[in-house]
């Protein structure tokens, strides 16, 4: 391959490097606002620390950072890769690299200040939402840019994940960033009342659909059959399945609204579209999980494959435990209580987290041309992560229906049973078990990159061959 | 002879899987040695607990059920526990095809009920019904249970232990799966007026 030597890595080290450094950094807040849930005092009555500026902080820096940065290395990877040329514009690259620290920075800034636009998932304040347009655009150009220059005529799968997402993500945030802007740091949104909580979680659905499944997906589809060795399992599933998902995503957004101000037949509509999506969401666990199954010999000396195979069975899992949720009688209890949060979490800990850690150990010593630290700690940090999840998920579980069961129990007068300060004080072990969960996968992020920098430090083991393409 | 491995399991797993190998018991024997007295441990438990002691969810007065609600509960509870180990260990049947030969059901339901045992004698701690007593007991014996079912799988179904991780991981994952199912359908039918009688006052 001629053209392998104009591959642009420097961009994708970029974003590599920064997928641990976020993840290290969001993990780390996500940390100190769940011992902030299990123990108020350490607010220290500072406005900047409470849990209504982190939080937010926290679901910014692990999914636009974390996630977001693991996204933009590996499409970049992925594209050049699979289409046989190099990025269209170093520059372009660039760009969108510095753009999307400098829109991370102003968030870490903004957020604690307690600039927000009150929207969950779009916090950011108008001008930040316009710089992120701007380098969504640019990473637009970048990516189908360099897909329509390829040497290679067939599309794989996993650009087309990698595409559907850019594209629906600039939709996404288009429409539901629409505001009116009144002074530098506060704008009021375009949409009023319902229609504004329509449209709010028709984006903060998606944000999880397209941002962090069909993405994610895009990841899976390159690197479990790179570290597998093994061709996709059925092409032809994923191919299907990435159509059925695209299709019925966008429409599971009113299930956020069950029992609101929002019509009936628009809630029962995103219940449907939810179950629906059980579908497509298993088509790719199953493409997942039987191509890493023609591998269990490796299994013995490679943990990054034991990160891959569990992360796919949680995303199997999350997106079984998604659809339940969205049943109008089992949200009637679980809304708004902890067994959401715990949902979120096996989905973001276990899928979206396990399977880039599994890709940057992957990308980053093939990057640096360097031998990988430690394979051991991978394992250490395989096992502490996954004790993590499981203490987390299960505290969520009983606190949650805890709650659900708490709120709702009334005596045979109609009054309440239980106070709400009851119920808040019933799930305080509970917090202290999800904290000690959270702090062992932060503890496990803290291995990873104490393994990457040594990696980076480490003797290249560069043997002057031309990479070989896809 | 009952109960006879259970001792084993806890202390010496992989030497207690390769004898439950060997004698090879039948599904019937497995059931009415080992299953059927260790299931009965939480519903009677369970049982002496919500009637006796009410569950007490954080500083609130206990929730005591009725005899009749609390028994028809626990007999239900019972059936469930004899069904879902059945149904485990007709899932890892199914499965042993992908990972290895197909397996007699009897050594199937055998993994299924020995995985269990932790957690079948941590259901003792029903008896005195504090919800986060019985989930600080309860992490470790789960945890306990998905060990015993790494180490298992590949003495049982007599495959490599590679293959054997990958093996457990698709029980593990089905079991979760059927977990989250059985929570969502218990909403669903308390929902529609099957729950339980409380005590009232």
């Amino acid at each position: 391959m001629t053209s392998s030597d104009t591959y642009n890595y420097k961009v994708v080290k970029q974003f590599a490097v920064m997928t641990v450094v976020w993840g290290v950094v969001g993990m780390l807040v996500g940390v100190i606002i769940a011992a902030q849930m299990a123990w108020p005092v350490l607010n220290f009555d500072i406005p900047w620390l409470t849990f209504g500026r982190l939080r937010p902080l926290h679901t910014n820096a692990v999914v636009f950072a974390f996630g977001g940065c693991a996204l933009f290395a590996t499409s970049y990877y992925v594209v050049q890769r699979t289409c046989g040329v190099g990025l269209i514009s170093d520059k372009l690259a660039a760009f969108t690299f510095w753009g999307w620290q400098l829109i991370i920075v102003s968030a870490a800034i903004t957020l604690p200040l307690g600039i927000t636009s009150s929207k969950e998932y779009a916090e950011l304040e108008w001008p930040i939402d316009i710089l992120i347009t701007v380098v969504w655009v640019a990473y637009a150009v970048v990516f189908f840019g360099t897909m329509f220059k390829r040497k290679v005529q067939h599309i794989y799968v996993a650009n087309w994940f990698f595409g559907a997402f850019i594209l629906t993500i600039a939709l996404l945030h288009v429409v539901n960033s629409a505001a009116l802007p009144v002074t530098m740091w506060k704008s009021y949104s375009a949409y009023a009342g319902v229609q504004d909580a329509m449209v709010q979680w028709w984006y903060g659905h998606n944000a999880v659909g397209f941002f962090l499944t069909a993405g994610f997906l895009g990841i899976m589809y390159y690197f479990i059959p790179k570290q597998a060795e093994r061709p996709v399992y059925s092409y032809r599933l994923s191919v299907v399945h990435f159509w059925a998902l695209a299709f019925t995503y966008i429409w599971a957004g009113p299930h956020h609204l069950h029992y609101t101000a929002l019509p009936d037949w628009t809630q029962s509509l995103g219940m449907v579209f939810s179950l629906i999506l059980l579908a497509p969401s298993w088509g790719g666990m199953i493409n997942g999980i039987m191509t890493l199954s023609g591998a269990w010999e490796k299994l013995r000396t490679d943990p990054i494959l034991k990160f891959l195979i569990v992360s796919v069975s949680f995303y199997g899992m999350s997106t079984f435990e998604g659809p339940m949720m969205s049943i109008k009688t089992v949200n009637a209890l679980s809304h708004y209580t902890d067994w959401t949060i715990g949902h979120v979490h096996s989905g973001a800990l276990g899928w979206v987290g396990f399977i880039s850690i599994g890709a940057m150990y992957y990308l980053i010593p093939r990057l640096f041309n360097r031998e990988l630290y430690s394979v051991k700690l991978v394992e250490t940090h395989f096992w502490v992560a996954t004790i993590g999840i499981v203490l987390y998920i299960t505290a969520m579980w009983i606190s949650g229906i805890m709650q659900g069961l708490m709120w709702r129990a009334v005596n045979p007068d109609g009054t309440l049973t239980y106070s709400f300060v009851e119920s808040v004080q019933a799930m305080h072990p509970y917090y202290i078990v999800r904290f000690l969960g959270g702090l062992l996968y932060l503890g496990g992020m803290l291995m990873m990159a104490y393994n990457i920098a040594r990696t980076i430090m480490g003797p290249s083991t560069v043997k002057q061959t031309a990479p070989s393409a896809a | 002879m009952i109960l006879k491995y259970v001792w084993g399991i806890l202390t010496e797993p992989r030497v207690a899987w390769a004898r439950i190998r060997e004698e090879d018991c039948s599904v019937f024997e497995t059931y009415i040695g080992t299953i059927i007295p260790l299931a009965l441990i939480s519903p009677v438990a369970g049982f002496i607990g919500t009637t006796q002691f009410g569950w007490q969810i954080g500083a609130g007065k206990p929730v005591t059920l009725t005899a009749g609600s609390a028994a028809q509960i626990s007999i239900a509870y019972f059936g469930a526990i004899l069904v879902s180990v059945f149904v485990i260990a007709m899932l890892v049947r199914w499965m042993s095809e992908t990972y290895g030969d197909q397996k007699s059901l009897a050594r199937c339901v055998a993994l299924a009920a020995y995985t269990a045992v932790p957690m079948f004698l941590v259901g003792v701690f029903q008896i005195y019904p504090v919800l986060w007593i019985n989930f600080l007991f309860g992490l470790p014996a789960l945890a306990f249970s998905v060990y015993l079912l790494y180490s298992g799988v590949p003495i049982m179904m007599e495959i490599p232990v590679e293959r054997g991780f990958l093996f457990a991981t698709a029980v593990l994952a089905v079991g979760l799966v059927a977990l989250v199912g059985l929570l969502a359908s218990t909403v669903v039918l308390w929902s529609y007026g099957l729950g339980p009688a409380f005590m009232s006052g």
